[in-house]
């Protein structure tokens, strides 16, 4: 009885709801640029806070990707009645499928940002919380599409803004508000739609884009690294009707997971923030640096590599690495750089990430060898 | 039923109590943000259809970000490279200023000036037209200057036609791993390399003027790259006058290498044939033949060939060079002869049983000197027969680009 009873509630909740354009299921856009967020109805914004639809997902990537310490809160939706399918161990999503990505600032009572480790949240209070971004990458017929929308100040829209946009951010670095010295402040940039290809064309460049984070060995990781144990996301993808099968458990390590060896970690930090381009398919394949685990060939890797065209962002130095000598290699040089013309990655930073370049300081100073003839 | 109805009032009294969908349903629509001339033109590049043309007006326009093209088939074009302006001098984002990834691409009539980073890159795209465009850092030739003026990366069908390149610090009209490449009309000044083909193969460059840079025109072919085994350039009927510009790239980069005073320089290239140009007070050397072991830059490559090999050198002007060499072994040549260095200049080293004439032949260039500087037996005994490389090889075949020419 009990149950019955139930259908009639939701649907009598889904009636209301359209009146109050909020837990209507998200909408496909086959091909127009809508200008707002909320023309997708992703969403359920109240006052309050920002809430995921009910029909989407929230998910997490095994690995991700640093950028300007925000916090990201990542959905999936697919239409209802469709299906990913699972081929060669990778996810196939259909026509149909949108994925976003919020970024977001905490903030204390003062309304001040703060820097702090992501919680992995799976909604947004706005009260502890600045909206700064929202980016969908959407599957259409002719491929994936990508659009960054940018909050505004009420934080009760995010508009479409194909050219990016930036903003001043100041960032304290703990929660004692005694010292300002240690704010960190910097330009936010939020990426026109040609630097999001920059990032998800991995393949350039007639690959189109793709998925970076919604990607097989990413969802079916075990997470172990501060945002609590999380295991194989592809079983959640099933039990909504997204796949027929779950994906096999994966392996892929977070560059945060402190129980896993420093060159697992390091390379993990190398893939998810270089190899979308320095990989042999990729944009940066130009300069014969392969960061994606790929190569054997420790040239490739950046060991004793000279540069090709890094012009100023070599920092006078003759390899990319060198083998126990952070100091002496080009890498963390580009890495410790905020020059727009030296620092890597290119994209997605205007701070220096500190803790990632500790991780690949203390990664090249245990290596051996060196690199004269 | 009972529950859903006061369920449903309940839910209604919340929604107008806190006013929730005062925002979602936009009966109060929030503002549309405005957009300056720089988010405009990036947002016409991005939504540009093929056979768009995009058109910069008249007038120096403040960039700030990187600005990026994707659409095949798109033209900018400005009002002249000394009218349409676009200033990157108060630059904030990006490695480049404009970054393009699109075949059929057409640039003409503007100016990008004092990016931070490269000026003008394409990247992997097929037919690209460059045309009438200056790049150039206008606080003259400084190490903080951005690396390439115009730079075409992995490209094939490459004109550039009647550009300027001026101050880069590492090279004004770079051409890097390419195939079918003109540069012609154009003028590079004031970079560390003038004009520079990379790593490619199937170039012309001619009709061009070179001066006052470090090295004035480059022919490289370096290890460790995708795409390598430069070979079959032809560089002709250029003036290669007076680029004797101190050497300000970034430690690190080959170009670093090239001493000022360098006319032209072949590295590690084969089957390059130089002729019908006017060398004049290049103060290292006219022109250089090198390997790339001449750098003593340790290198595993298998891949990779580090001689230079049939280079063909015949009907050039030389005049009035290598008096002040910015090289420890061409100064140590000159003190030891008392005279300038030669007008060509070969590093002597290639692989054994191979013979000079396979590296370097020369035609008849009016009575122009030369010297083998026996690089491998550390200069030991440096040999000025010129006669040794007398010979003619095939003329290298004419590159056609049709239809973008």
């Amino acid at each position: 009885m009990i149950i019955r009873f139930m259908r009639p509630l939701v649907v009598g909740a889904i009636l209301f709801s359209l009146l109050a354009c909020s837990e209507s299921p998200p909408v496909f856009h086959e091909s127009e640029r809508p200008l707002r967020l909320s023309d997708w109805n992703l969403f359920d914004l109240s006052e309050e806070q920002l809430t995921p639809s009910a029909a989407s997902m929230v998910f997490h990537p095994a690995n991700q990707l640093f950028t300007d310490y925000a916090h990201k809160m990542r959905t999936l939706w697919i239409p209802q009645g469709l299906q990913a399918q699972l081929l060669d161990d990778e996810i196939h999503y259909p026509v149909g499928t949108v994925i976003s990505k919020t970024f977001y600032y905490p903030r204390n009572s003062e309304g001040q940002l703060l820097k702090t480790t992501d919680p992995g949240n799976e909604a947004i209070t706005l009260q502890e919380n600045l909206l700064v971004e929202t980016r969908l990458l959407v599957h259409r017929e002719s491929g994936w599409d990508a659009f960054p929308y940018v909050w505004n100040q009420e934080q009760n829209e995010a508009f479409l803004r194909v050219a990016g946009t930036s903003q001043a951010v100041a960032l304290k670095t703990d929660n004692s508000e005694s010292d300002d010295s240690d704010d960190l402040d910097f330009m936010y940039f939020v990426p026109n739609e040609n630097q999001c290809s920059g990032c998800h064309t991995t393949d350039h460049p007639g690959g189109g884009m793709r998925p970076l984070g919604a990607i097989a060995n990413q969802l079916s990781s075990t997470i172990s690294d501060g945002r609590g144990e999380i295991s194989n996301q592809t079983v959640a993808m099933m039990e909504k009707g997204w796949l027929s099968q779950q994906a096999a458990d994966a392996a892929t390590i977070s560059w945060r997971n402190e129980s896993a060896s420093l060159e697992d970690r390091a390379l993990a930090y190398l893939d998810i923030h270089c190899a979308h381009c320095h990989n042999p398919k990729g944009a940066a394949d130009t300069s014969g640096l392969f960061l994606d685990g790929s190569s054997s060939d420790i040239v490739s890797m950046g060991i004793c590599k000279p540069p090709v065209a890094a012009g100023g962002g070599a920092g006078n130095l003759q390899y990319s690495i060198v083998p126990s000598e952070p100091d002496q290699s080009i890498l963390v040089y580009r890495m410790e750089s905020s020059e727009p013309d030296e620092m890597m990655p290119e994209l997605g930073r205007s701070l220096i990430h500190s803790e990632g370049v500790q991780l690949i300081r203390q990664w090249i100073s245990a290596m051996s060898g060196s690199c004269q003839n | 039923m009972e529950n859903i109805n006061s369920r449903s009032i309940k839910l209604l009294g919340i929604s107008l109590v806190t006013g929730i969908f005062l925002t979602a349903c936009g009966s109060e629509e929030p503002a549309m943000p405005e957009l300056s001339f720089e988010e405009s033109l990036q947002e016409q590049l991005i939504q540009a259809q093929s056979g768009d043309v995009i058109e910069i007006p008249a007038g120096t326009h403040d960039m700030t970000r990187s600005l990026s093209l994707t659409v095949p088939g798109v033209t900018i074009r400005g009002a002249g490279m000394d009218a349409s302006i676009l200033s990157f001098k108060n630059q904030i984002q990006g490695a480049e200023g404009l970054l393009v990834s699109a075949d059929d691409f057409v640039i003409e009539d503007l100016a990008i000036e004092d990016t931070v980073g490269d000026a003008l890159k394409i990247n992997e795209s097929t037919n690209v037209v460059v045309r009438r465009v200056r790049t150039e850092w206008t606080g003259g030739a400084l190490t903080t200057n951005g690396a390439y003026g115009i730079y075409p990366v992995q490209t094939e069908n490459v004109l550039i036609d009647g550009a300027v390149a001026i101050g880069a610090s590492d090279a004004g009209i770079y051409v890097g791993q390419s195939t079918q490449i003109i540069v012609r009309n154009s003028r590079a000044e004031y970079n560390v390399a003038g004009i520079e083909i990379e790593n490619s193969t199937f170039a012309d460059v001619y009709d061009n003027i070179a001066t006052n840079n470090t090295g004035g025109i480059l022919v490289f072919d370096l290890p460790n790259l995708p795409v390598q085994g430069g070979r079959n350039t032809r560089v002709f009927n250029n003036q290669i006058v007076s680029n004797n510009t101190a050497n300000f790239a970034p430690e690190g980069n080959i170009v670093g290498t090239v001493p000022a005073g360098t006319g032209l320089m072949v590295l590690a290239n084969d089957n390059i044939e130089v002729f019908g140009n006017e060398f004049d007070n290049n103060q290292t050397a006219h022109a250089l033949v090198v390997s790339y072991l001449i750098n003593e830059i340790p290198f595993d490559d298998p891949n990779y060939d580090p001689f230079p090999e049939a280079i063909y050198i015949h009907n050039n002007q030389f005049s009035n060079g290598g008096k002040n060499p910015d090289s420890d072994p061409l100064n140590m040549l000159k003190e030891a002869t008392g005279q300038a260095i030669p007008d060509i200049v070969w590093d002597g080293m290639m692989i054994p049983g191979k013979q000079g004439k396979d590296i370097i032949c020369l035609g008849d260039n009016g009575g122009a000197s030369f010297v083998n500087l026996d690089a491998a037996n550390g200069f030991a005994e440096p040999s000025f027969d010129a006669a040794a490389h007398q010979c003619t090889l095939p003329n290298l075949s004419v590159i056609s680009l049709s239809p973008a020419e």
